[in-house]
């Protein structure tokens, strides 16, 4: 299983292929063994997720009076943060927006991205190949699939439960 | 085969956008519905990158405060969940680099193709106890920070592949090659949990 066709399979269950594409895709999976194993992962993995997600907490991150609060202060911040009842506390917008401008501007600066991390001794294998012509590799690894008449990985044997 | 995804971030519809519209106008109740609808997700993403909570409170509440100064600055094409995703990422690495921890200090996963031997899950595991939600979260560590972090925009939070290129500053081949890998570290640590199929 290629990067890129795993990559469609995925978009294939998140619903963003086309209708063209995702028609192509899920005929080709019918009679793909190795293309079906992974659509059972994947699937599991959504469901994982949703349900981790589901599961939040509620922290006190998520109360808006906190942030509120914060903002006031970022705003005004050598200021007794008191204000009146009846007082937006939108009120130093301006400033907060100069002053986080700022701190963005600042950080800017100090972003370091690393670099590549391909490493050579690992063992990529005929993904590498693929990976190598760019990113058109949904049509490299189809054509380089087509060619060998299965799926970069083969699993002759792979028991698979419907 | 559309799979409608519980508990996955807010899409941007109409809705969102005319939220985002009064927001910037400065109308803090739309800001508020903003906030209420993204915070968690924010909050989860920075929980699973910092594997700290109230750390995570903290980076969640700086990511909201930079978003809400620089919403001007979002491109009316960008969606709003990508950006703050991307905003509270910077606020990760940020703590992350005045709190001295090292860059991967956690073991690199063995990436290997491993897909071949794994077994195929069986329906009951689709159910995430306590225990496999566990694993999950401890697999989820074991990955390199990077790698974590476009894995979840992924399964998590929903962007398009290009989106995370872009929070990741990475080539779009990039993107598909470390989730591909992150997938598989993951499988590998959670298949001796599951139930189904060995080939
Ligand atoms: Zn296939």
């Amino acid at each position: 299983m290629s990067a890129c066709r795993e990559n469609e399979l995925d978009a294939l269950l998140a619903g963003e292929l086309s209708d063209e594409d995702a028609a192509r895709v899920r005929a080709h999976a019918e009679g793909c063994a190795a293309c079906r194993h992974a659509l059972t992962w994947l699937r599991m993995e959504r469901g994982w997720m949703a349900q981790r997600a589901r599961r939040t907490p509620s922290r006190p991150a998520l109360d808006f009076a906190a942030l509120e609060a914060r903002l006031a202060a970022t705003a005004e911040p050598s200021v007794v943060p008191h204000r009146a009842p009846h007082e937006s506390p939108w009120r130093g917008w301006r400033t907060m927006l100069m002053g986080a401008m700022a701190t963005m501007a600042c950080f800017g600066l100090g972003l370091v991205r690393s670099g590549p991390t391909t490493n050579a001794e690992e063992p990529w294998g005929a993904e590498v190949l693929v990976a190598a012509s760019g990113e058109a590799c949904e049509d490299a690894a189809a054509a380089l699939e087509a060619r060998v008449g299965a799926c970069l990985i083969a699993t002759p044997g792979l028991a698979l439960r419907n | 085969m559309k799979m409608v995804l519980a508990g996955a971030p807010p899409s941007d519809t109409d809705g969102e956008r005319a939220l985002l519209r009064r927001a910037r106008a400065g109308d803090p109740a739309a800001f508020r519905r903003l906030f209420e609808r993204h915070a968690p997700g924010v909050w989860r993403f920075l929980r699973d990158l910092l594997r700290d909570e109230e750390a995570a409170d903290e980076a969640t509440q700086e990511t909201f405060v930079r978003a809400h100064g620089r919403l001007q600055a979002l491109r009316d094409e960008e969606r709003l969940g990508a950006w703050l995703l991307g905003i509270a990422r910077l606020v990760y690495l940020e703590s992350r680099r005045s709190r001295g921890v090292q860059v991967d200090v956690e073991a690199e996963e063995h990436a290997r193709e491993v897909e071949a031997v794994l077994p195929t899950p069986s329906p009951e595991d689709l159910l995430l106890d306590r225990e496999l939600e566990g694993l999950l979260t401890q697999a989820l560590g074991t990955l390199r920070e990077e790698r974590r972090a476009a894995l979840l925009l992924r399964i998590d939070h929903g962007l398009p592949y290009e989106e995370i290129a872009s929070v990741m500053g990475w080539s779009l081949q990039k993107v598909k090659n470390e989730i591909h890998r992150a997938r598989l570290s993951l499988r590998e640590q959670l298949s001796a949990h599951m139930g189904g199929s060995r080939p």
